[in-house]
């Protein structure tokens, strides 16, 4: 046995505490909720120089599949962690590793799959993956959080597979609890070993191909070989889990019960046995208990190996049952229950068992699941139920599901529709002016007899900047409008259901996709108004999206904007994900702090400069770009007039707002106008236009006297302030540099028409 | 050690349970993380902490639960503290409202966060004089210059009773000690003097005087028929705007077709004590606050102003104030001004959205549903420098 300490802890941190002990070489990643505290924790503790990760903070999850992939084949040992819709992003690129055999570990950290979106936990992601070749192993408690990241390892190593550990969102990956760890690195790594490579890539002396194009006859073969790979890991993974038991103390099966004792589960006794798989197997135990101490036979049986499935210790874990409940965290629609029930049934089936299974779908989008809910459970498998009828008819029921009650008068509108007329008030007016627009009219005065789209009563934090924007954007705008809002803050926190703060039509699609969803939507309008299906007059669909939503969705926008559909891209950039809690985007500032840079003796924040979205986009050459600044509203009520007139008549347009994140950049709310203006004065966000392909300036700090040095403006946010301190003044420089550069270049194409 | 000893109370599962009732932007947390760890590091207890998610928003509702048991039982619970032995209150105007508090027991001992006295907040807040507690944590927490989840640490230690001052400072000093050392003093004495100055009334209050109380001010005066004692006001959602869309009456897909009802939603308790004050004689009309506010406060409606035909401020709507303060700084005539609210129980030019056309009859008593996931920026941001 090694030795091992106490640590109070949740299993996100137990994974991380794994990773670092383990000392893995990279860790490629995209944020998600609820896994992204692995790759923060890794964050902190290699910017406090705990470990040397690489730590690769990907645009998307299928980039990070993508890393994560390269830095196996080039011989690495490589972590990735994800949920969700991450995973169904990243899982293209599953197979390939597992089909060219390059061992990894990947955490899933069970999410529910969306739409409509929900962050928090059921299976409906794992299961996705039971076809990608990849063992998977589904850890209950952070304990075993822990422990199978260790052994996973081991097991990939041995079958040449990339491997899952996956656990509950939030009950298992937040909940902190008694766990314990080797006190030493050395304990886990010695248990490890060193990673062997068979054929390494960059042996130049014996340079390999990796990734055939291979049909008929071959492809039967390598599949197969693959097939014994995963079935290997039926002999491999109890092996490792005897080492591990070694050196830990702790004892795993591929399938576990309670009681776990011959005596006190005489089996033959126990007449009800309930399936679970996660957390709630830990939940189930409590009503075992109860409900044996009052005398009822029963017990509780969970797997720890998804794939493979371990048929045969299930059917010997519960031979004896008379009735068996299977829970489903989630449903393989139309199969008649979820991959677990299907797969305790096939089990079951092979070894000519005829127990009755009834299954039950319970707890989806993270749907509490309490003792009694076991309780209730195992009742239903026992009595009829309150109908009389036979309760568990061995057909699919939905445990928690309520009908509702209608109450027609609860749907009275609160606002009047804001129908054409009700906007269209000739208070912003665009007209055409050789070759570029000039808007009449459009005070801040006027504009604010404008109806507001959004209705008020939303979850955003006092002083966020988000609506303030999406408000002087619209404001200006007095065509009806379609509103698409992609994944982030903005989404979530306007129509958190059963409310909407919307009052005009809105669509929520995932950040990968928001352009291309607009660009359908916009296509469809246009085509029922040729059709005369939808009575004729300009509409503006605009997509909202957070600068997050603009490096995942950077594809998406850009296609959109070069295939030209009549739509406005909006992006609100606050300079980080902070819908998940602030973890670094592309147009972070440099040297920023955030949970995925941290500040530390090996680190200063974030170590590349913010992404030019705008000016990424003006490449596409659309008939206009601009940067707005509500520290400059009448500026802004301009741009979002014309970038609505070309978007209504000539293309796709693009606009920039800087937004205030008072929780994230750590400063207070009521500043946050000020905090804006100074990012404006110091040059860091430039307010121009680009007109078919000519820039104007429309502010220029130094010609007014107002610049300040970007340092000045950074101070003024929680997030940068530290690169005031003298051991940072390089950094400070460089982004001042950087700064004045891209100003300049500005300047230039602003005074020549031709650049 | 004799766990009994350690533990006075435990429900039928074993269990102590504590719940924190919080916004978000105080540390609770955090303070739950604490709480956590002390159980296990110096209680001689198995403990487990978690969070709600769901609402971690600045200024959105958030919940922490603790629980301890003996060291040799396994917590295999998931499920969120119903009936706590201990119920904190970070945030007073959560009281506002009971849907933020629903079920507690008869044994629950209660901590409040208020400068009222024990005797006045149980009037107030129609809340059992005799297991309530209240401590100043705001106050204390701006004279130490430490946090309020530090005073709250404090003050919910010495109301448990089987916890020494000594032993929270320590788990301050391992949480807080290594990320913030310079905060650490400060930390500590916000912790003592939680400990220290957490009240409870000052004379025993009889059964009689309880029923005595409610008599006067309980306004249902409802009494439970078995024991003849008067119950707390229960969540009353039934008659409110709360939407009872099942499988059988929601619209298919989650579409919602109700839009705008967010204006439902009562966003005061967001708020953390102050408001912007208009004082119209100084409003020069210029639509600033229009702009710069982020939850469409203002009114303004078509008029005259020093003969010009324009758009006029009327108010604020109140019920949808963060109390950001945005206005009171970019208004450049000092037509906003911040006040504290407790000052304004009656507050001018209070006034309704102008587009509705159904003022709801009841605001939906809670701050509106949003997210933040990730605890551990938050926990961690806040210490040094934000606003407490």
């Amino acid at each position: 046995m090694e030795e091992q300490i106490m640590e109070f802890a949740s299993g996100n941190e137990m994974a991380a505490i794994a990773v670092k002990q383990i000392g893995y070489d990279l860790m490629g990643y995209y944020p998600i909720t609820p896994s992204t505290q692995i790759a923060e924790s890794l964050d902190a503790m290699k910017a406090a120089g705990e470990t040397d990760i690489v730590m690769i903070e990907a645009e998307g999850e299928h980039s990070a599949a993508g890393i994560c992939y390269g830095a196996s084949v080039g011989g690495g040992r490589v972590f990735n962690a994800t949920s969700a819709n991450g995973l169904l992003y990243a899982i293209e690129q599953l197979p390939v590793q597992s089909g060219t055999r390059y061992p990894m570990v990947m955490n899933v950290v069970c999410r529910t799959v969306s739409g409509p979106l929900s962050i928090k936990g059921d299976h409906s992601d794992i299961m996705y993956l039971q076809s990608c070749g990849w063992p998977i192993l589904f850890a209950n408690t952070a304990q075993q959080v822990y422990d199978f990241n260790i052994v996973a390892l081991k097991v990939a190593e041995t079958v040449r597979l990339p491997v899952v550990v996956a656990y509950d969102g939030f009950f298992t990956s937040h909940q902190k609890k008694r766990n314990y760890r080797f006190t030493s690195d050395k304990s886990v790594r010695d248990f490890l070993g060193k990673k062997k490579e068979p054929m390494p890539l960059f042996d130049f002396e014996h340079p390999i191909s990796v990734g055939s194009y291979m049909n008929e006859p071959y492809l039967m073969n390598n599949r197969y070989q693959l097939h014994l790979a995963v079935e290997q890991v039926r002999t491999t993974l109890p092996e490792v889990l005897d080492e591990f038991q070694e050196i830990s103390g702790r004892d795993y099966q591929m399938v576990e019960r309670y009681p776990n004792n011959e005596k006190e589960m005489l089996l033959d006794d126990t007449e009800i046995i309930l399936i679970l798989l996660g957390s709630a197997y830990e939940t189930a135990i409590e009503a075992v208990d109860d409900m044996r101490a009052e005398g009822k036979s029963v017990g509780v049986v969970t797997v720890h190996t998804l794939c493979p499935f371990p048929a045969k210790q299930l059917y010997g874990a519960c031979r004896n049952a008379k009735r068996i409940i299977v829970g489903d965290r989630q449903d393989n629609y139309g199969a008649g229950g979820g991959s677990l029930s299907l797969a305790v049934r096939a089990a079951l089936q092979r070894f000519g068992s005829s127990i009755p299974v009834s299954n039950i779908v319970y707890g989806l989008g993270g749907q509490d699941f309490v003792a009694n809910d076991a309780k209730k459970m195992f009742d239903m498998a026992n009595n009829q139920n309150s109908d009389g009828n036979d309760a568990c008819p061995g057909e699919l029921e939905y445990y928690g599901v309520v009908p509702g009650e209608v109450d027609k008068e609860e749907i009275q509108p609160y606002f009047m529709p804001l129908a054409r007329e009700r906007t269209q008030m000739g208070i912003t007016q665009v007209e055409q002016e050789k070759n570029k627009l000039r808007v009449i009219g459009g005070s801040v005065n006027a504009t604010a007899q404008m109806p507001k789209r959004l209705a008020p009563g939303h979850g955003a934090c006092p002083g966020c900047g988000i609506v303030v924007n999406l408000n002087l954007l619209l404001r200006a705008i007095e065509d009806p409008v379609v509103l698409l809002f992609q994944t982030g803050c903005g989404m979530i926190i306007t129509t958190p259901y059963p409310k909407t703060c919307f009052k005009v039509p809105y669509v929520h699609n995932l950040f990968q996709n928001g352009a291309a969803t607009l660009s359908g939507i916009a296509e469809m309008a246009y085509r029922k108004q040729a059709k005369g299906e939808l009575p004729e007059g300009d509409i503006v669909f605009i997509m909202v999206s957070g600068d997050g939503g603009l490096d995942i969705g950077m594809g998406s926008a850009l296609g959109t904007a070069l295939r030209g559909h009549r739509l406005l891209i909006f992006e609100y950039d606050n300079g980080g994900y902070m819908n998940t809690g602030y973890q670094m985007s592309y147009s972070t500032p440099k040297g920023a702090k955030s949970s995925t840079s941290h500040i530390g003796k090996e680190q200063y924040g974030k170590s590349f400069y913010a992404k030019d979205m705008a000016q990424i986009m003006a490449a596409s050459h659309i008939p206009y770009v601009a940067t707005a600044a509500e520290s400059n509203p009448a500026d802004f009520i301009r741009k979002a007039a014309k970038a609505a007139e070309y978007a209504k008549h000539c293309g796709t347009t693009y606009l920039k707002a800087l937004s205030a994140c008072p929780l994230n950049w750590n400063d207070k709310p009521a500043n946050e106008s000020k905090v804006i203006e100074a990012a404006v004065n110091c040059c860091y966000f430039p307010l121009y236009e680009i007109e078919n392909g000519i820039t104007t300036l429309n502010f220029d700090p130094e010609e007014k006297g107002k610049k300040i040095p970007v340092g000045e403006w950074f101070a003024m946010m929680g997030r940068t302030k530290h690169l005031s301190q003298d051991q940072y003044k390089d950094v400070l420089e460089s982004i001042q540099a950087e700064t004045d550069r891209r100003f300049h270049r500005l300047r230039e194409m602003s005074k020549h028409p031709m650049l | 050690m004799n766990q009994n000893q350690i533990l006075p109370i435990t429900n039928e599962s074993g269990y102590y349970e504590i719940r924190l009732e919080s916004i978000g932007g105080l540390g609770a947390n955090l303070c739950a993380k604490m709480l956590g760890e002390l159980g296990l590091t110096f209680l001689g207890c198995n403990s487990a902490c978690f969070s709600s998610y769901g609402s971690e928003k600045t200024g959105t509702p958030v919940k922490g639960y603790i629980r301890y048991c003996k060291p040799q039982q396994e917590i295999r619970t998931h499920a969120p503290v119903e009936k706590p032995h201990l119920l904190a209150i970070f945030h007073e105007a959560l009281l506002d409202n009971r849907n933020t508090i629903p079920k507690i027991g008869e044994q629950t001992k209660i901590v409040l966060s208020t400068r009222l006295k024990p005797e006045e907040a149980a009037i107030r807040y129609q809340l059992p004089v005799s297991q309530l507690y209240c401590v100043p944590a705001q106050q204390i927490a701006m004279d130490t210059n430490s946090r309020i989840n530090v005073v709250m640490l404090g003050a919910i230690g010495s109301v448990m009773g089987f916890v020494q001052c000594a032993q929270l400072e320590e788990i301050c000093k391992m949480t807080l000690g290594k990320k913030y050392p310079d905060a650490l003093m400060n930390n500590l004495s916000g912790v003592r003097m939680g400990f220290s100055k957490v009240i409870c009334a000052e004379q025993k209050h009889t059964e009689t005087g309880r029923e005595a109380l409610y008599g006067q001010e309980n306004p249902t005066g409802q009494k439970n028929a078995t024991t003849g004692k008067p119950e707390m006001k229960e969540k009353k959602n039934e008659q409110m705007t709360h939407v009872k869309w099942g499988y059988q009456t929601a619209p298919i897909g989650g579409i919602n077709p109700w839009f705008g009802n967010s204006v439902t939603n009562d966003l005061s308790p967001s708020r953390q004590g102050y408001i912007p004050i208009f004082i119209k004689e100084r409003c020069i009309n210029c639509a600033l606050c229009d702009v710069t506010c982020p939850d469409m406060v203002f009114r303004f409606e078509k008029g005259v102003y020093k003969g010009r035909a324009m758009m006029v401020n009327q108010g604020l709507d109140y019920v949808h104030c963060k109390g950001c303060m945005r206005c009171v700084t970019i208004c450049p005539s000092n037509a906003l001004v911040s006040a504290k609210e407790e000052d304004y129980r009656e507050k001018p030019y209070d006034t309704v959205n102008r587009e509705l056309i159904c003022v709801p009859a009841e605001y939906e008593e809670r701050g509106a549903d949003a997210y933040i996931t990730s605890e551990a920026y938050l926990t961690e941001k806040r210490m040094d420098g934000g606003e407490v």
